[in-house]
């Protein structure tokens, strides 16, 4: 038997096929019915082989197991089984071998151990000449050795039911599949939250009335220098409000670190006229916002409110007012309808004082546009 | 082995007969080693929903396996032995070299045809980015 031709060109081949792209998973097993089918044309007397006809006919070779695999377990199947004996491997074959025709096909009660097929298998093993396959293969796919999860038993724990068996797999830790509830923390009191946010607001008001106050003081001071005006300042804040992010980390004088000053960009901007007119123009709006304040600022004090704004109780009131009261009743009816002007003209009061922030806010950033106004 | 099936008189007695031959045949397979390997049959057929711890009937898939890449490689045999008979003798001087028995796509596809498996080919199939450069060398 010539042994060369085939062996070599199935090694080339194998070698071959390696480098074109990524390994499959299916590589191995194609490789090795390669060789064996080589092995098998060896055997009938070719001298060589193509490598389409070699890779068609181990195709067709894996096929054809498969197909056995596949009918054998069906009849396994139908027959209330798992696993496959002779006689489902013997009907798989004759199915396979229906399109070739074997003796006895014809019949239909014939017995499965006479079959044709298997008679003509045994003709051939018996006449065939015995060819192993020419190496040794490891058993594949490799299945790597797996930790299997303790049971309870190992674990040395208790099943957490009577149920649960204890040579079972143990349960994980509690903590990775139980749940564990969250209670919302926070307190929906909408009440509160309004008065904290109403505070929240007031307090940043505050700060911009100081902020605006303090320039307004500034301006009419009339800094003849920025300089001045930058060593000037921090001292002021200082006895002002006490803030402590608001003081100067250095003695003034010392150096010129302090620049994270307002008056400095106003002095910075194109003259000084500018700044003063700014603030001149909404000296207005400021006053409003800071006579709200006052009041405010006294808490819930709001028996001031009546002696502060007579004026526009009376106009809500004039429509609807039966004349002849007297003054003490109309001012507890003052007092009864208060909560509702009150929050009207809160409202009112804040889309003011929003605009007049707006305002002030846009003449800051952009001094230029307001000598046209 | 007609006559086990005509004779239904005699059918318990071959049946018994057959079922001997079978068994015998069964117990040859574990001293038989196919040329398709075990691990290559149990792998296919383990894919395919196949379960069975016995070795012979692993084998026998083998075997039958064998057998029939067998009957189509020697029917691929004869179709090229009988192309190669045809040429003609003055043309046969020069196609020396095409004298050696080769299993090709041609014949392999003859062969299939008869065995329910129709395999289109194309005219010109490059095998390898070598195909065609030094084919009579490749195929050594």
């Amino acid at each position: 038997m010539n042994n060369g031709g085939v062996n070599t060109t199935t090694g080339n081949e194998t070698k071959a096929d390696a480098p074109g792209g990524r390994a499959k998973a299916d590589d191995f097993a194609r490789a090795v019915s390669r060789v064996a089918v080589a092995q098998i044309c060896e055997g009938v007397g070719f001298e060589s082989v193509r490598d389409s006809g070699l890779d068609s006919l181990s195709d067709i070779a894996i096929r054809y197991l498969h197909d056995i695999g596949k009918a054998a377990s069906f009849y396994a199947n139908i027959s209330g089984r798992t696993h496959c004996n002779v006689f489902d491997i013997i009907r798989a074959l004759e199915d396979l071998g229906n399109f070739q025709g074997f003796s006895g096909a014809s019949g239909v009660s014939h017995c499965l151990a006479s079959s044709g097929t298997v008679m003509e298998i045994l003709d051939y093993a018996q006449s065939a000449e015995e060819v192993p396959f020419n190496q040794s293969i490891a058993r594949f796919p490799v299945a790597r050795d797996r930790r299997l999860i303790p049971s309870f038993t190992q674990m040395g724990e208790t099943p957490p039911g009577k149920h649960v068996p204890a040579w079972l797999p143990a349960l994980p830790d509690p903590h990775t599949y139980k749940q564990t509830p969250v209670w919302n923390e926070r307190k929906s009191d909408l009440r509160a939250d309004k008065i904290e946010q109403a505070r929240q607001r007031r307090n940043a008001e505050r700060s911009l009335l100081n902020l605006q106050q303090r320039l307004a003081q500034f301006g009419s001071a009339g800094a003849s220098t920025s300089n001045i005006a930058q060593h000037h300042q921090p001292k002021e804040l200082k006895a002002d409000e006490g803030n402590p992010y608001l003081t100067t980390p250095l003695p003034p004088g010392e150096k010129e670190v302090a620049s994270v000053n307002l008056p400095v960009m106003l002095s910075n901007g194109p003259t000084k006229e500018n700044s003063l007119s700014v603030l001149e123009t909404f000296a207005p709006a400021i006053e409003a916002v800071k006579d709200r304040f006052c009041e405010d600022g006294d808490g819930d004090d709001n028996k001031v409110l009546p002696d502060k704004r007579p004026a526009i109780h009376f106009k809500f009131k004039t429509g609807k007012k039966v004349f002849g009261q007297s003054s003490d009743l109309n001012l507890h009816n003052k007092y009864l309808s208060r909560p509702v002007s009150l929050i009207g003209r809160e409202e009112e009061r804040d889309d003011k004082k929003r605009r007049a922030e707006y305002i002030l806010r846009q003449a800051m950033e952009n001094p230029q546009e307001l000598t046209q106004m | 082995m007609n006559n086990h099936h005509g004779q239904s008189q005699q059918s318990s007695e071959s049946k018994h007969d057959d079922d001997a031959a079978l068994t015998d045949f069964l117990a040859s397979l574990m001293e038989y080693t196919p040329t398709v390997p075990d691990e290559l049959v149990e792998h296919y057929l383990g894919k395919s929903g196949f379960q069975c711890p016995d070795v012979r009937l692993t084998r026998l898939v083998a075997v039958a396996t064998q057998k029939f890449v067998a009957d189509i490689a020697s029917d691929a045999l004869q179709h090229c032995k009988a192309r190669q008979a045809s040429v003609v003798k003055d043309k046969r001087d020069k196609q020396q070299k095409d004298k050696r028995l080769i299993l090709t796509m041609d014949d392999l596809s003859k062969a299939l045809r008869e065995y329910g498996v129709n395999v289109k080919h194309q005219e010109y199939f490059a095998d390898s980015p070598s195909a065609g450069l030094d084919t009579a060398s490749r195929d050594e």
